[in-house]
């Protein structure tokens, strides 16, 4: 197990190399000039030439590769171009909301993604099978943006249960931390649970069709039983799959979701150092999130072993 | 399952209970912050040194943390405010300033002439006026601890203007060992943000691209006169105010409305029937000269590099159209035919055949042909992140079109436009014939503050519009020494800047501010949000 998960992490660095080249050259070969936009309207072009200059960016691309890349070497995510902050400080600073609300949208996702699926699958071809698939085309369909919307109007203007947006810390208390992520998790998690519902419905009817579960049935074992410990189990693997690879679909519905009801996460650090061309916090994070993405994946094979105890690595 | 009386009851208080635990808890929340505004400006905060950078929102944070030597007051004039005594010579070239009493940084230390020394080079070193005004400068320096002596070359009747404007970058002291910061670094604000101003910045609470937290400077010594625009007396009443960054607008509203925030600085328009609806809500117009509308031509290729094709654009543009388009509401924004902001003193209708009979599609065509152009397509740059920017080029490109024009519309967003705009390559090698900005009505009001009003060609700023008879004429305005000369100069400057196209404008618009009812006060200023006598009731 240990030499398999060293190797996996070996693996991570031709993966984190790749994504290190191509979103240099995706950032730097795009429209745009961060030193124009940091000198303002009213600026003279040699202001902003003067700029370019102080920032390295007249310098050839290839030397500001080889630049960016020791640094990355050294762990050195660089410095913001606006705020002359270390790019680790600002993920550090704005890791804790991406994090809460990237867990509760998985918590709430996982239990009812899951919880529907496994409905849908034992009362197949009824009118609850037909309701939680209908409901997860439209989680599916309507974007996060528009699910956010509604919510806040519903929840938040009308009904005032819960706030508009922001974030509390965890620190200030759990009620108001979780008050504040209720909404944007049901907004997020959406999707996420219409992918996971449908998955684990298809698995489980799988399962089903089985004959321990006959046998099971048989045997009398009570129903609750029967589904949970001996069907749901079997069918973990491939819903355990899907998770893994929906936080891809989670990481890009987290800067949508972060917008929209103003969380200070990393997903909004990355919208708006995109508009205003702060590289070295785009290239930063983004090559962060793809360890983690890998990372994520890892523990999603590793899991495997708990789920099936036939898989060994 | 048996109900009894007691059950329901018990049932229905804790329904109760949980239906208004929530503004239970939203209330005991903000009991905390009770003298404190949270408000959502028009855009983040990009860095804390706002002489190196003309971007507003760094003017905004300026504006809370520094002081200035002179500030314009609610009727645009200059008048002293770190400064206490101050004159002229007879001749005109030495000017005297002597700073207020008891001034003092915010970590205690004494402000001194030093100090404004140097913060006035830095400044100089940046700003179009303070580069003009440095150039006929023989000296500046500090007499005493408190007193600056500048002595000009040659006289130049603007450096009370120059001191005391709102467009970018203003002039804000600093201490000496900050303002001695090569003016193309930043200055380093890794350990706080030392100023004079009414406000200190929170380093500790403060979030970059998140919140900026300012709470009272309890050195600050305000003046005695009644705050007028950012002169008279910065007398702070709230205990904190919060810059929140919210770029999502309607999630801006919606705070506004449950009153998680208490002030949002650019309400969208088609967003303003929703809040005037809002008893809890009121909207104020703060800047009454708004935002002026530029199309910029660049001079450099054809076919605007012949003055025919651009009066051919001058003759085809409708203002009206363009500002239908994105502010239906005509309270908020009119056209304008005057080269100098509408309602200002070099407001002027000298030349504006074109304003007052067009637009004239049939004569628009003639001036083309005559141009010689030879329908090449024009580049005409689209920003589409920014609302009244895109509608108006799509307008534009309308007209254009049916002018004769052969238009190439190519959408990017603003970040491309800014990059792209400083090419100087033919618009089919990368370059371009046509952008659309905006500038501060207050700044396109002044001759010499807008970088965009200079005709110096290739040196100037993008478009590259040339004319000598413009820079003498500017040049002469600033040497003018009263209202009525300068607004003579200014007509004629109208009126040569109409016979060559400087550029044009598409409109003129006011964007007003949404707060809560409670929020009094707020000091109606272009350019910059004071926040020195508001009130949270």
């Amino acid at each position: 197990m240990t030499a398999y998960i060293v190797r996996r992490l070996l693996a991570t660095l031709p993966v984190m190399a790749i994504v290190a080249v191509c979103v240099f050259l995706l950032l730097h070969l795009s429209p745009g000039d961060p030193a124009a936009i940091i000198a303002g309207d009213n600026a003279t072009p040699a202001n902003i030439d003067m700029i370019r200059k102080r920032l390295g960016l007249d310098e050839p691309l290839w030397k500001q590769f080889l630049l960016w890349v020791g640094q990355l070497a050294r762990g050195d995510l660089g410095q913001s171009m606006f705020w002359n902050t270390p790019v680790l400080s600002l993920v550090g600073q704005r890791y804790q909301p991406t994090l809460s609300l990237a867990l509760t949208t998985l918590c709430v996702a996982i239990t009812l993604a899951v919880t529907l699926g496994v409905l849908a699958a034992w009362r197949v071809a009824t009118i609850v099978d037909r309701a939680v698939m209908g409901f997860a085309v439209l989680g599916f369909s309507v974007p996060v943006f528009v699910v956010g919307y509604l919510l806040i109007y519903v929840f938040a203007i009308q009904l005032k249960w819960l706030p508009v947006q922001g974030y509390t810390p965890i620190e200030e208390g759990f009620v108001p931390w979780l008050r504040n992520l209720v909404l944007p998790s049901l907004a997020l998690g959406l999707a996420y649970v219409a992918l996971i519902a449908r998955i684990t419905r298809a698995t489980m009817l799988d399962v089903l069709a089985e004959d321990y579960i006959r046998t099971a049935r048989a045997k009398g074992v009570a129903t609750r039983t029967m589904l949970l410990r001996h069907a749901l189990k079997n069918a973990a693997v491939p819903i355990v799959t899907v998770i893994g690879i929906g936080v891809a679909l989670l990481i890009g519905g987290v800067v949508i979701t972060e917008t929209v009801f103003n969380i200070p996460g990393i997903g909004r650090l990355v919208v708006d150092a995109i508009a205003r061309r702060d590289y070295p916090i785009i290239q930063g994070v983004i090559v962060l999130f793809s360890g983690i993405y890998v990372l994520v994946n890892l523990a999603v094979d590793l899991s495997y072993t708990f789920f099936d105890p036939r898989i060994r690595y | 399952m048996k109900s009894s009386r007691r059950s329901i009851l018990k049932g229905s208080a804790g329904i109760a209970a949980v239906a208004g635990a929530p503004a239970i808890a939203r209330g005991q929340a903000r009991r905390g912050e009770q003298n404190t505004v949270r408000a959502v400006m028009h855009g983040d905060i990009p860095t804390f040194d706002p002489i190196w950078t003309t971007a507003n929102m760094a003017a905004y944070h300026g504006n809370m943390v520094y002081d200035v030597l002179f500030g314009i007051d609610a009727n645009f004039n200059p008048q002293p405010q770190m400064v206490g005594r101050h004159g002229v010579s007879d001749d005109k070239l030495t000017y005297t300033f002597e700073l207020r009493d008891g001034l003092k940084w915010s970590d205690g230390s004494a402000v001194t002439a030093a100090d404004c020394v140097a913060s006035l080079r830095r400044w100089g070193a940046r700003d179009g006026a303070g580069q003009i005004m440095l150039s006929k400068t023989a000296d500046l320096s500090a007499k005493d601890d408190k007193t600056i002596v500048l002595r000009l070359k040659e006289r130049w009747g603007l450096v009370y203007d120059a001191l005391s404007k709102t467009s970018t970058p203003l002039c804000f002291m600093m201490p000496k060992k900050v303002a001695e910061t090569d003016p193309f670094q930043k200055i380093d604000t890794t350990n706080g943000v030392v100023g004079s101003g009414p406000f200190t910045l929170n380093m500790a609470e403060t979030k970059p691209g998140t919140q900026y937290v300012y709470e009272k400077n309890p050195h600050y010594v305000p003046r005695s006169e009644p705050a007028s625009g950012i002169a008279g007396g910065k007398v702070v009443k709230l205990d904190r105010v919060i810059f929140v960054n919210m770029p999502e607008a309607q999630t801006a509203v919606s705070a506004l409305q449950a009153g998680e925030i208490d002030f949002y600085e650019t309400p969208p328009i088609e967003l303003l029937p929703q809040l005037e609806s809002d008893r809890n809500v009121r909207i104020s117009v703060l800047n009454s000269l708004g935002q002026v509308g530029y199309i910029r031509l660049n001079y450099l290729h054809a076919p605007f590099n012949n003055v025919k094709a651009r009066q051919a654009v001058q003759w085809a543009v409708n203002q009206k159209d363009h500002m239908a388009a994105t502010f239906p509401n005509p309270k908020y924004a009119r056209a304008c035919g005057s080269f100098f902001t509408c309602g200002t003193p070099m407001e002027s209708d000298v030349n504006m055949e074109w304003f007052t009979k067009g637009p004239d599609l049939n004569k628009a065509r003639q001036l083309l042909r005559e141009s010689g152009y030879d329908g090449k397509p024009i580049v005409l740059m689209q920003a589409t992140n920014i609302e009244y920017m895109r509608n108006s080029a799509e307008i534009l490109a309308k007209e254009l079109r049916s002018a004769g024009f052969n238009v190439n519309l190519v959408p990017m967003d603003w970040s491309n436009v800014v990059q792209r705009r400083s090419v100087k390559s033919p618009p089919d090698q990368g370059g371009w014939n046509i952008f659309i900005t905006s500038g501060g009505g207050t700044a396109t009001a002044h001759p010499i503050n807008l970088a965009a009003h200079a005709a110096t060609g290739d040196k100037g700023w993008f478009g590259w519009p040339e004319n000598a008879l413009h820079e003498q004429l500017r040049e002469k305005w600033a040497q003018a020494e009263t209202l009525q000369e300068r607004q003579a100069i200014a007509r004629q400057i109208q009126d040569n800047a109409w016979g060559y196209v400087h550029h044009l404008y598409y409109g003129q618009w006011i964007q007003p501010a949404a707060h809560r009812a409670n929020i009094r006060n707020l000091l109606p200023v272009p350019e910059v949000i004071p926040w020195w006598n508001v009130e949270k009731a």
